[in-house]
């Protein structure tokens, strides 16, 4: 994918089965493609007699590209005309990249823009992201926790922030310390367990009651998908209740843009931005230097941050999406794109010609 | 489409159950198969539970309104609700997709087998990760919640008021039900009554969600039931021979507090091991009676040697997701929809391939056909 050193993720062979199945007529695979993910070469090449090593460039140059992160807009500009691009496109957040797409005449499919007929997203893993950030998270704890494995300690609090897609998955995963090896161990040996508490955007605006559960808290996970961005739901100041060795969890992972209008902030304010490079920040750790000094950092504890939590797990995180995406990569080889239709016989083709850029900006522009 | 549809016809019985079972499949999936070239015969009234008229299935040529017996006849019979008594009318080497619940009915599986029915369980088509794709666990834990919230609601007046402290409720089981459950309850099992609280600035809801290592801490579990307005029960037990709230443990609850019930375990003391409910002496209710208050008739239902001296309101029902059929139906259209497509481009069932596409792989694992010993083991079987 070409992006930070931590982006270790690739499609697995399974994929290359499928292409292959479907009649692809060559799959161009880059030169290193799969080794982050602990797959040799071999692995794809024997699964398809139509598989062959390319540099980068002609994997660029085929009629259909399957990357899962979005290449730079330099590398979006050596597409053919025509050519479909199936990637994570972000339309919404992304206006120049999407017109500069439908300029280039580029059938570009945003995975995150697949839905379906209750607007679900298709291809997602916000198991992942939970799983992942609060196994991490537990692990800080567990480094830190002086008694985190006997039996005389006090079950560990977690208060999660929002109860959506993301909350719901986070919660079942702390009950599980995000592991469950881990948990399997602690029940055994008889040690309490995790007690966690879920509040949402109709009780966090009150400010008495979260002082109160912050105070009690091990673990604050942000989990929250705000209505309106530009307000933290967990200001600084409050931080100063949560106690020494708290830990917050940033699974909502917003960014900061104080140059946009309304400006954008992170649901709890004044923790750091991650990434797959660097997601856990000490209160000493210089990630808070790099933050817009309009945000308030007084107030800090150990916090893990990372935009990308799926992939920590690489292999797991791309089983899932290569799984998701069959059908999609079904109805894209099944016939050509101009002939996707939005009220087609089958479902996913569908849901794929609504996710097509010409077709979304149409329907944007009414 | 056509020339690999050819033939393969499709049969939708109603599933005659409980008088509140209104579910039956919608007009879209109907339409669906007709739009691939299927012949499609619908038994008439279907829908008629939730408004339903006859004509409103009736898209194109392809569809007919038959009889009972005319449905089963058909080459694919799909109906929800397993059909108990009818098996018989199902054709040798013909399709039956239902919820059949296989792990747990070794004696209906031996007896599809020996009627030659090619069957698949809408329970057990999953996915390579073992998740099942027709499911309605959501509908499950809202409409248990719903049902909690409104007993809730009579027992308690003060949910309404502003002056209030937020709602306690404790949620045991931190699997798929659970967790559905944990941001039902946020949102007092509706959304809209959730939206009408907020605007009145009345506080929300606590949820506190725990899982086995802590519901088996017997002085954890005591302190926190006397701090809870709402015991939701949506465990899934290793032994279903003990109970995990015992019934003496009741008293400790706030009078007011309403029990949801949203496992199905029923009460089988005959069995060995003997199963009991996870919450011990209370009501199992169905889609004709859902909410049982203390003093209601529906408690001397319960077997005599199981205690029920102490006693909340309950909401307890078979099969949450009928409770609204309509919004349930939809579900689970949209979940059948791709899977018929590719029954439908496959030909049928025998040219399902174990390897095939995602949706193939699914049905094959959902089939007879993968499943040559059954197992028994406990299971959630809401349908």
């Amino acid at each position: 994918m070409h992006k930070e050193q931590g982006e270790r993720r690739d499609f697995l062979p399974d994929l290359i089965t499928h292409l292959d199945r479907l009649g692809a007529g060559e799959i161009v695979l880059e030169g290193g493609y799969g080794l982050g993910v602990g797959v040799p070469m071999d692995a794809y090449l024997e699964v398809s007699g139509r598989a062959r090593v390319g540099s980068y460039g002609e994997c660029l140059d085929q009629d259909v590209v399957v990357v899962l992160r979005c290449p730079e807009q330099e590398e979006l500009r050596r597409l053919r005309p025509g050519a479909v691009l199936v990637s994570m496109l972000h339309y919404p957040t992304r206006p120049d990249r999407t017109a500069l797409l439908a300029d280039l005449g580029v059938r570009a499919v945003s995975l995150d823009a697949i839905t379906d007929r209750s607007g679900r997203r298709v291809v997602e893993n916000l198991e992942a992201v939970a799983w992942n950030g609060v196994r991490a998270a537990f692990r800080e704890i567990q480094r830190r926790h002086p008694h985190f494995d006997h039996p005389s300690r006090r079950p560990l609090h977690v208060t999660c922030l929002g109860s959506g897609g993301v909350g719901s998955w986070a919660a079942f995963a702390a009950t599980r310390y995000g592991d469950p090896q881990l948990r399997e161990s602690l029940v055994a040996t008889n040690v309490p367990g995790v007690e966690v508490t879920v509040v949402d955007f109709d009780l966090t605006w009150h400010e008495d009651y979260m002082f109160g559960r912050l105070e009690q808290t091990d673990l604050l996970i942000d989990a929250t998908r705000r209505a309106d961005p530009s307000r933290p739901v967990v200001p600084n100041a409050w931080l100063a209740a949560l106690p020494a060795d708290g830990v917050i969890l940033d699974l909502a992972c917003d960014p900061y843009d104080l140059e946009v209008a309304p400006p954008v902030v992170k649901g709890i304010e004044g923790v750091p931005h991650g990434s797959l490079d660097g997601y856990v920040f000490p209160p000493e750790d210089d990630a808070y230097d790099l933050i817009d000094p309009r945000i308030d950092t007084t107030n800090r504890r150990l916090a893990l941050s990372c935009y990308s939590w799926p992939g920590l797990d690489p292999v797991g995180s791309m089983r899932t999406y290569g799984e998701q995406l069959e059908p999609v990569l079904s109805v894209v080889l099944g016939k050509p794109a101009g002939d996707w239709g939005v009220n087609g016989a089958s479902q996913v083709e569908r849901a794929v010609a609504r996710a097509e850029v010409s077709r979304w900006m149409g329907s944007r522009r009414g | 489409m056509d020339g690999l549809a050819q033939g393969l016809t499709f049969g939708f019985p109603t599933m005659h159950k409980e008088a509140g079972e209104r579910r039956d499949f919608l007009p879209p999936l109907i339409h669906l198969l007709a739009d691939l070239g299927c012949e499609v015969f619908v038994e008439s009234g279907i829908g008629s539970g939730m408004g339903y008229r006859d004509e409103d299935y009736l898209s194109s040529s392809r569809v007919h309104v038959v009889d009972e017996d005319s449905a089963y006849r058909q080459d694919v019979v799909v109906v929800l609700r397993a059909p108990i008594g009818k098996f018989e009318k199902v054709r040798r080497g013909a399709t039956l997709i239902s919820m059949l619940h296989f792990p747990t009915r070794p004696t209906r599986v031996r007896h599809l087998k020996e009627l030659g029915i090619d069957a698949v369980g809408l329970d057990t088509i999953e996915d390579d990760e073992g998740r099942r794709l027709v499911v309605n666990s959501k509908a499950v834990a809202w409409n248990g919640l719903e049902a909690a919230f409104e007993m809730l609601e009579r027992r308690w007046p003060q949910l309404t008021s502003p002056a209030r402290a937020p709602v306690r409720v404790t949620v045991m089981g931190a699997g798929d039900i659970g967790k559905q459950a944990v941001e039902a309850a946020t949102k007092y099992g509706n959304a809209e009554r959730s939206d009408l609280l907020r605007r009145y600035g009345v506080p929300g809801v606590e949820v506190v969600t725990i899982g086995r290592n802590l519901t088996s801490d017997d002085a954890y579990l005591w302190r926190r039931l006397s701090a809870t307005d709402v015991l939701v029960d949506a465990t899934q037990r290793h032994d279903a021979s003990v109970p995990l709230i015992r019934n003496d443990w009741l008293r400790l609850l706030p009078p007011h507090a309403v029990i949801c019930d949203l496992v199905v375990d029923p009460y089988l003391l005959d069995a060995d091991p003997p199963t009991v409910r996870g919450i011990e002496g209370i009501p199992q209710g169905n889609l004709d009676r859902y909410t049982f208050d203390v003093d209601d008739p529906g408690w001397d239902l319960v077997p005599p040697q199981v205690p029920t001296g102490h006693r909340r309101a309950v909401a307890s029902c078979y099969s949450w997701p009928g409770v609204h059929p309509k919004r349930c139906m939809e579900l689970y259209g949209k979940q059948l929809a791709p899977l018929l497509e590719t029954l439908v481009q496959r030909g049928g069932l025998a040219g399902v391939r174990p390897d095939g596409s995602f949706h193939e792989r699914a049905l094959h694992r959902g089939s007879l056909r993968a499943r040559p010993h059954p197992v028994a083991v406990g299971e959630l079987v809401h349908t």
